[in-house]
Order: structure tokens, then C-alpha cells, then sequence
């Protein structure tokens, strides 16, 4: 079942275009977004959280348009953008104090055991944290609240091998448990450990969206990576 | 208290914004342009928008379970706290140089402007233009805020120039009532500052969010 449809979605800057955008995320699945720096992956995922106004097309979470129904929506999907800061000069625990009485189902008990995940002190602003672990705190703000739909800008980026694991691992375990996550990356060897789905993006358009399966079958030769065939596939465009 | 009041409140609001408030405090300065308080009240708001804009606030605040013109209504709800309370203030004041201090001789002997219901009038005018012009300015772009200060603070002290200076001009010494003296002009002009203030801040809080709205952040 679709939980997440993008269709027909158009933005045009000055220097860039997005063009007729549409893809679809099925309930319980992790899709990794694909594409060189540029392609378009931020516009679209900040497009999906309002974030950027979109020319034309439709965004619907839960069978429901974003457009008419933003704040309910956003009570169901979490969303974690790599290491952005938000109010350097507060205490974690200050900004969690106000992040968790927006929301209706936040969890503290999930919120504390990402903390331990993450080893992050609520006590330290984010001013003081590496670069990884304010991926780790953006990350600990969209998994707090029981979100049915993660949205992850390049979530695993700045992370130590240790921490990627065990942020796929914890992926893995939210699948399970029916939730559905889009997430950007470069690194695609995590999507070859844990995507069902890629959505591949070039130039403003989708060029593909289908399973990981299909899509290595139908874009890759026999006992090619996911990240040759991306290599691949940019060179042959830009040939 | 809605959250987002309590988000601008704990989060995105800058001591310096409350500890301005005191500057309603210039109401009891005799010789003084005492409008300019309202000024420096609403400079600290500017701190404030400041502060926010460093902090990555906006986006923030959109990423919130909130529709995005909510956003734009929390930051409009705070800033009229901190006005209103800088209001409360200068009347709590204004009311004293009206019955305690109104034969002083040092606010009696004044060129400038007395403490009265027309100055606080002028005040709410004041905090209705810098609405329009500053924080519904900023919502164009979210993120430039000099040029709507810079704006604001010129039509700000032309205002004040006018109203401190107004009751010299033949037929409108009534504007410089003392004590309980033209009692109903008085609070006409009051009255009508109050419907300024409300009209400005509702319409400026509208177009900020049609404005905010189509913006990419």
C-alpha cells in the first residue's frame, strides 16, 4: 500500500529545474534517493515537508494532501537533515523540552534510549557537538515521536562506521515495526545493506523508481555494485 | 499558551528582548523624546528576529506539526506579548505623570511631548507600524531583516518627531494635556491608536503569511 505519493511535482530556478517528479513509498519499506549533488534530491524531499513551494504538482502522506492537511501529517513522518544546528547556544535538554510538547505521540522512553544509541549529553549545546553527532541529535529529533514515515536527508554522512551500523541496524528494526523511510545518500553500499527500493535521480528527473532488485537487474551488469552502476550510469549520461 | 508561543518563549527569544521592556521606563524622563521608548522596546524584538534567524528558527518552527502560516502567528503572538507588555508598563506610568507628578514642574516645563492617552496612542501606532513594516517585511524572504529594520526605523522617527512636536502647531495644543484635562479627546486619540494597533498587526499578520506561504526556505 502507498503511503507516500509524489506526482507530477515541478520546480524551476533560475539555474535549476525539477521536472515532473513522482515516485511512491510503500508502507514498511526504506527507499533510498539517489543522485549527484545537484540532481534535485534536497528540493524534492524539502518540497515534501513544505519546505520549498512547488511550482505544480501533488504531495499526499496517508492518502491525505499535504497542502490541506500539514500539521497532522507532520505528527506522522519525522524528518532528520544532516548537520544542520538548530539553536546553537541551547542545552539539548532545552530544546527537547519544547521539540516533545509538539507532538501528540512523542516517546520519552524512545527518545532516551536513542540518547544511549547515540551517546548524546543532553547537558551540551549543539555548538559543542561534532559534526556526526549533530547528525545523531537531527536524527534523535525524528525518532522520537513514533513517526510512521522518516524522511533522512543524507542521514548516515559524517557518521564513524560503528554509528552507520548501528543506525542501519535500528532501520532494519523500524521496518519491522510498519515504518516507512525515504532517505537520501551517497554512500550507496548502506542502501545496498538495507533499501527494498530506489528512486533514482538525475538532472531533475526521476529516471528510475523501482525495487532495488529490479533496478539492479535492468540498469547493472552481472556482479556489479550499486555504487558502478550509479558511476556507471552518470558517465554514460554525461558521454 | 500555545506551543508555539512557548517555543519563541524558551527557544528563539533573547534576554536582551525582555530586559528592553524597561525602557517603558523613559515615560518618567522629563526634557526627553519619551516615544523613543517604544523604539527601543521594539529594538529588542529586532534582537530577538535575530537571534532566531542564527538559530535556524524558522525552519525549525515549519519542520514543527504546525501548518506554515501557524509559524508566521507565533512569531506575531510573541511579538505583541512583549509590545503589550512594554504598553502596560508606559500606561502604569503614564498614569502616575497624569495624578501624581502633573503639576511637576520638570514635566510641566517641557517642549517635547507630555505623558498622556495620546502619547499612548502614538505608542501603539508606533508598534502597529513597526508590525507592518519590520516583522511583516521579514516574512518576505524570512530571513532579511536590516532592510525592514532600517525602513521602520526611519518612518519611526518621523513619526516621533511629528507627535513629540505636533501640540506646537496653533489649534492642537490639546495634545499636550495635563493631568486629567480634555479628558475625552484624550481617549479618543487613545481609542483610535488602539484600532490602528489592532488593524495594522491583524493586517500585517495576514499578508505575512500569503507571503510566507509561496517563500522556499
Amino acid at each position: 500500500m502507498d503511503i507516500v505519493e509524489v506526482s507530477g511535482l515541478c520546480k524551476t530556478y533560475p539555474a535549476f529545474q525539477l521536472k515532473e517528479v513522482s515516485f511512491s513509498l510503500e508502507r514498511g519499506q526504506i527507499t533510498g534517493f539517489i543522485g549527484r549533488n545537484g540532481a534535485g534530491k534536497s528540493t524534492t524531499i524539502k518540497s515534501m515537508l513544505n519546505l520549498v513551494h512547488p511550482d505544480r504538482g501533488n504531495i499526499s502522506f496517508f492518502g491525505m494532501p499535504l497542502k490541506e492537511n500539514e500539521a497532522e501529517i507532520k505528527q506522522r513522518i519525522g524528518y532528520s537533515t544532516g548537520t544542520v544546528s538548530w539553536y546553537p547556544r541551547k542545552t539539548i535538554r532545552e530544546i527537547l523540552a519544547v521539540t516533545r510538547e509538539f507532538y501528540s505521540r512523542w516517546d520519552d522512553s524512545a527518545c532516551r534510549e536513542c540518547m544511549a544509541m547515540f551517546s548524546l549529553d543532553e547537558r551540551k549545546k549543539p555548538m559543542e557537538l561534532s559534526e556526526g553527532m549533530k547528525v545523531k541529535f537531527n536524527l534523535l529529533l525524528a525518532l522520537s515521536h513514533r513517526a510512521e514515515v522518516l524522511i533522512l536527508d543524507e542521514p548516515t554522512s559524517g557518521l564513524d562506521p560503528f554509528s552507520r551500523d548501528e543506525l542501519l541496524e535500528l532501520f532494519r528494526q523500524l521496518k519491522k515495526r510498519g515504518v516507512t523511510i525515504l532517505f537520501s545518500t551517497h554512500i550507496t553500499s548502506d542502501l545496498e545493506r538495507c533499501a527494498d527500493k530506489i528512486v533514482y535521480i538525475r538532472q531533475g528527473m526521476i529516471r528510475s523508481a523501482c525495487s532495488k532488485a529490479e533496478f539492479m537487474q535492468h540498469s547493472g551488469k552481472p556482479d556489479e555494485s550499486l555504487e558502478e552502476i550509479f558511476l556507471r550510469l552518470e558517465r554514460e549520461a554525461r558521454a | 499558551m500555545n506551543m508555539l508561543l512557548k517555543k519563541e518563549i524558551r527557544l528563539s527569544s533573547m534576554l536582551l528582548t525582555w530586559l528592553f521592556i524597561g525602557f517603558a521606563f523613559m515615560t518618567l524622563l522629563p526634557g526627553y523624546p519619551i516615544l523613543c521608548g517604544v523604539f527601543f522596546i521594539t529594538l529588542g524584538i529586532y534582537q530577538s528576529f535575530q537571534n532566531a534567524r542564527e538559530a535556524n528558527d524558522i525552519v525549525y518552527s515549519v519542520l514543527m506539526p504546525v501548518a506554515k502560516r501557524d509559524v508566521v502567528r507565533g512569531k506575531f503572538q510573541f511579538v505583541s506579548l512583549i509590545e503589550l507588555l512594554g504598553f502596560a508598563l508606559m500606561a502604569l506610568l503614564t498614569v502616575l505623570r497624569m495624578t501624581l507628578f502633573q503639576n511637576a514642574a520638570v514635566y510641566r516645563q517641557n517642549a517635547l511631548m507630555n505623558a498622556n492617552p495620546f502619547f499612548l496612542g502614538m505608542a501603539l501606532l508606533l508598534f502597529g507600524m513597526f508590525n507592518v513594516i519590520f516583522v511583516g517585511g521579514f516574512f518576505k524572504t524570512a530571513y532579511k531583516i536590516g532592510k525592514p529594520f532600517v525602513i521602520y526605523i526611519v518612518a519611526a522617527f518621523l513619526t516621533i518627531g511629528a507627535a513629540e512636536t505636533l501640540h506646537h502647531v496653533p489649534g492642537l495644543e490639546a495634545l499636550n494635556a495635563f493631568g486629567f484635562d480634555h479628558l475625552v479627546f484624550q481617549l479618543s486619540l487613545l481609542l483610535l491608536g488602539a484600532l490602528l494597533f489592532i488593524g495594522m498587526t491583524v493586517y500585517a499578520c495576514r499578508q505575512a503569511c500569503a507571503d510566507f506561504e509561496k517563500i522556499d526556505l
